[in-house]
């Protein structure tokens, strides 16, 4: 690898290039466990500046790591092999709203809220929702198919990508995609980007599917007693047939780190269930509220406070919103880590999931939080342990291990919204080996010099706690 | 892939220039690193750089501990730019205190005899008759009288302690006290900020929000929306640093109405919020001696939260300034 600084420098300006000891250690993690430095930091603005740049990384055969926010939680922003990072957030122009065409033309680095609140005053909203949309970029919601708590009436980003152009490894552009709703023609290769990752081009300009916001939108909180009880609600909330637009799980470990964190004063049960349904007709919004309502009351959910209030929605939402970052707050002197973090499992074995979860936990003396988009079947759940402890690091790993293998042995997925980035790519490749060779083909045809991304998903190392650095501090 | 240590193994942090900062250390391992503290930082949107983000420099604080990082004034440099309006700790559901650790960086950076400015103001000795009026304006008592070696009276800045809010800069009647550009905050950098917006837009209204109050309530509220509005928001540290010169600037330039929004009564941390107001007070009266109507001035003050109220005063006030239309006599104002 022969990077020569002064090269990107000419392309990109003095500026926007650093490969000071600094920048290189601050680009060198994401919101994951991992951390490696890359050699130098770059930021274009625009197309040209990206093809000029992956030209020239991939004659010279340097790998190109591209980050949005840098809060993927799986280390898909880490440059494990060095090289250079691009951070695309300066791209960050929103270039067309188009509401007779119901789309959005977007460049990568635009802020998921940003973009909501353009939208706002032509009575539009980009649906996906992403728990950091207040900082996500679109380029890392396509890079992970990020979605969230809309996700079970709207779909993941993958149900919002229309077009897109991409910059190839060998500095090509193409145009991904159309204009249109639906197309046929030819393979939906706009598809195959989304969640690839970094690992096949770098997305460079988005066209993304707009919707009109709901009149009305109803969001209800339900406590309950047991964890099961709760999952169970859920499994019967989607399968009768409502179409809440949020049906989301928070345990009771979960409730005590927002309490301590917010101090909002829930009451600290088993578990909560909020729920929401939007529409235009308010009459149908009750009818989906009252049914969903019924649910809850039939395994035993009480206290229900509804609302339809934009503030008050917004106070039952807190804590919710802020849970990932509140768990370190659950205990003195254990940390919130990411690991197994967002498996998703068909919606009747929520409760079951939630179940085990606990029990794994418990089995190996970690305290693991269970919360999630349950109505779409995504569980997160964060680790939570002593990190400075060696022998805590190896529990961790057992825990991920057996719990990958009961999520795949009930049909579940290894990642449902993060990505498999290097955290989660031991479990995922032994419960895929199938299509793997398919993908190692993809990346192959795409990608022959392996410089974009390398080392992330089919390709990263077996055993991530040993053969990547962490970034916390670990005594013996 | 090249070969990769296991673990990162350390028994003890070894960079012992930095005691105060390993007090920190559960601290450090409790964020997470969402990114949520960079939301609202005002200097991540100068800059735009990773290592400006909060969640940027605890990594780098982090890495001195563990001496993976070696102590530079190019990371000095990061660690004194901070405005301290505090976004990103109340934003942080993990409870880091952002703000403390970063105060005892700049502490323990000074002890390792570190020289930087970050936001930090300077004091211009050759200009400066050490008058103190400065030093009576800041309330983070950061400014002090000291002799130097020939026993004369100076101006002293302490860096571990200034805020960067400014109010020293827009008291000084000589201009003394400066702060370095690059984050906006400079009367420079306003006045080209105003001269931008208006030569790029046909709507002619400046409204100068205090960051510290309403600025990050009305970025993160639900209902208001800072784009497609009729007017250009710009984002001041503290209402204080709006000088009567700045608002004169406006007019000059052809804004038909500029509107200065900043805390209530009582809660402005620096006292800006008195000094602004008896400021743009008398520079009301100097308005109507110069044939320009002085509704053209407008004041409003808002807490943190009080975004609707606040986007309800804009819109009120874009309606009452499109009624009076541009202004008729600019000419007066040209010779300011």
């Amino acid at each position: 690898m022969k990077l020569d600084v002064e090269k990107l420098k000419g392309i990109l300006g003095e500026k926007n290039v650093s490969d000071s000891p600094a920048d290189l250690y601050v680009y060198s993690s994401d919101a994951s466990v991992h951390q490696a430095k890359p050699s130098v930091v770059i930021r274009p603005k625009t197309i040209d500046d990206v093809q000029q740049v992956m030209r020239y990384a991939n004659k010279n055969k340097i790998p190109v790591v591209p980050r949005g926010a840098g809060s993927g939680t799986s280390g898909h922003a880490v440059p494990i092999d060095g090289g250079i990072v691009m951070d695309l957030k300066r791209m960050n122009q929103i270039l067309e709203i188009r509401p007779e065409d119901m789309l959005v033309k977007v460049e990568p680095g635009v802020v998921d809220d940003d973009l909501n609140r353009a939208l706002q005053p032509y009575g539009l909203f980009y649906p996906p929702a992403p728990a950091s949309s207040r900082i996500a970029t679109i380029g890392g919601e396509i890079a992970t198919n990020a979605s969230g708590v809309r996700s079970v009436k709207y779909g993941a980003t993958r149900d919002c990508v229309m077009g897109m152009k991409v910059v190839l490894a060998n500095g090509d552009l193409v145009n991904l995609g159309s204009n249109t709703r639906v197309h046929s023609s030819g393979y939906q290769l706009e598809r195959l980007i989304v969640g690839s990752e970094g690992t096949l081009g770098v997305v460079v300009e988005a066209t993304m599917k707009i919707i009109p916001l709901p009149k009305y939108r109803c969001l209800a909180v339900a406590d309950f007693k047991k964890l099961e009880d709760a999952g169970a609600a859920i499994t019967d909330i989607i399968s009768s047939g409502s179409q809440p637009s949020l049906l989301e799980l928070m345990d009771g470990i979960g409730i005590v780190a927002v309490n301590k964190a917010l101090d909002l004063g829930l009451p600290e049960v088993g578990a909560i269930i909020l729920f929401e349904a939007d529409g235009n007709v308010k009459e149908a919004v009750d009818y989906e509220m009252q049914k969903m309502k019924n649910i809850c009351e039939k395994h035993h959910g009480y206290g229900i406070e509804m609302s339809y209030d934009a503030k008050e929605r917004q106070r039952l939402f807190g804590g919710r919103k802020k849970l990932f970052a509140s768990l370190s707050m659950y205990k003195e002197g254990i940390v919130c880590t990411d690991l197994a973090d967002d498996m998703g499992v068909p919606t009747s074995k929520i409760a079951e999931t939630a179940k085990k979860i606990h029990e794994i936990a418990k089995k190996h003396n970690v305290i693991m939080a269970v919360y999630g988009h349950c109505g779409s079947g995504v569980i997160h759940t964060k680790i939570m342990f002593d990190v400075k402890k060696h022998s805590q690091w190896d529990e961790a790993e057992d825990v991920v291990n057996e719990l990958y293998d009961y999520v795949h042995s009930v049909g579940g997925v290894t990642s449902a919204e993060h990505g498999i980035g290097l955290s989660k790519a031991p479990a995922w490749k032994k419960a895929r080996k199938d299509i793997l060779p398919m993908m190692k083909a993809i990346k192959m045809a795409l990608d022959p010099n392996n410089i974009l991304n390398p080392h992330k998903l089919m390709d990263a190392p077996d055993n991530w706690v040993k053969s990547t650095n962490l970034r916390y501090r670990v005594m013996s | 892939m090249s070969a990769k240590s296991p673990v990162k193994k350390t028994t003890s942090a070894k960079n012992e220039s930095f005691k105060r900062l390993q007090k920190w250390e559960g601290e450090f391992n409790k964020c997470i690193r969402c990114g949520y503290c960079y939301e609202l930082c005002p200097i991540f949107k100068s800059f735009n750089w990773e290592s400006s983000t909060p969640r940027g420099k605890l990594l780098l604080l982090y890495g001195l501990l563990s001496d993976e990082v070696k102590p530079s004034a190019d990371i000095a440099e990061k660690i004194f730019e901070c405005f301290y309006c505090e976004n990103c700790t109340s934003n942080c559901s993990a409870g880091v205190p952002i703000t403390d650790i970063l105060t005892d960086a700049r502490k323990d950076f000074i002890d390792a005899s570190f020289d930087v400015d970050g936001t930090t103001v300077t004091i211009d000795e050759d200009r400066c008759s050490a008058c103190g009026m400065c030093i009576s304006v800041c309330k983070s008592e950061a400014l002090s009288f000291v002799e130097n070696e020939l026993g004369e009276r100076k101006v002293d800045v302490n860096k571990a302690d200034c805020k960067g809010c400014g109010l020293c800069i827009s008291t000084c009647p000589s201009g003394v006290p400066y702060q370095k550009e690059g984050f906006g905050v400079t009367t420079d950098e306003l006045e080209t900020q105003i001269t931008n917006f208006l030569n790029t837009n046909d709507k002619k209204i400046i409204v100068f929000c205090c960051n510290w109050s309403i600025f990050p309530g009305l970025q993160m509220s639900e209902s208001p929306t800072l784009i497609n509005t009729s007017y250009g928001v710009i984002v001041t540290m503290c209402v204080s640093r709006v000088t009567p010169e700045l608002v004169l600037h406006a007019f000059k330039e052809g804004a038909w109405g500029v509107m200065v929004a900043g805390c209530p009564a009582g809660e402005c941390e620096h006292d800006g919020n008195y000094k602004a107001r008896r400021r743009l007070l008398l520079l009301k009266n100097l308005l109507t001696q110069l044939n320009i109507e002085s509704e053209r001035l407008r004041m409003g003050w808002f807490s943190r939260g009080e975004s609707v109220k606040l986007k309800q005063a804009m819109d009120d006030f874009v309606d009452d300034i499109e009624k009076l239309g541009p202004i008729k006599y600019l000419s007066m104002i040209s010779y300011w």
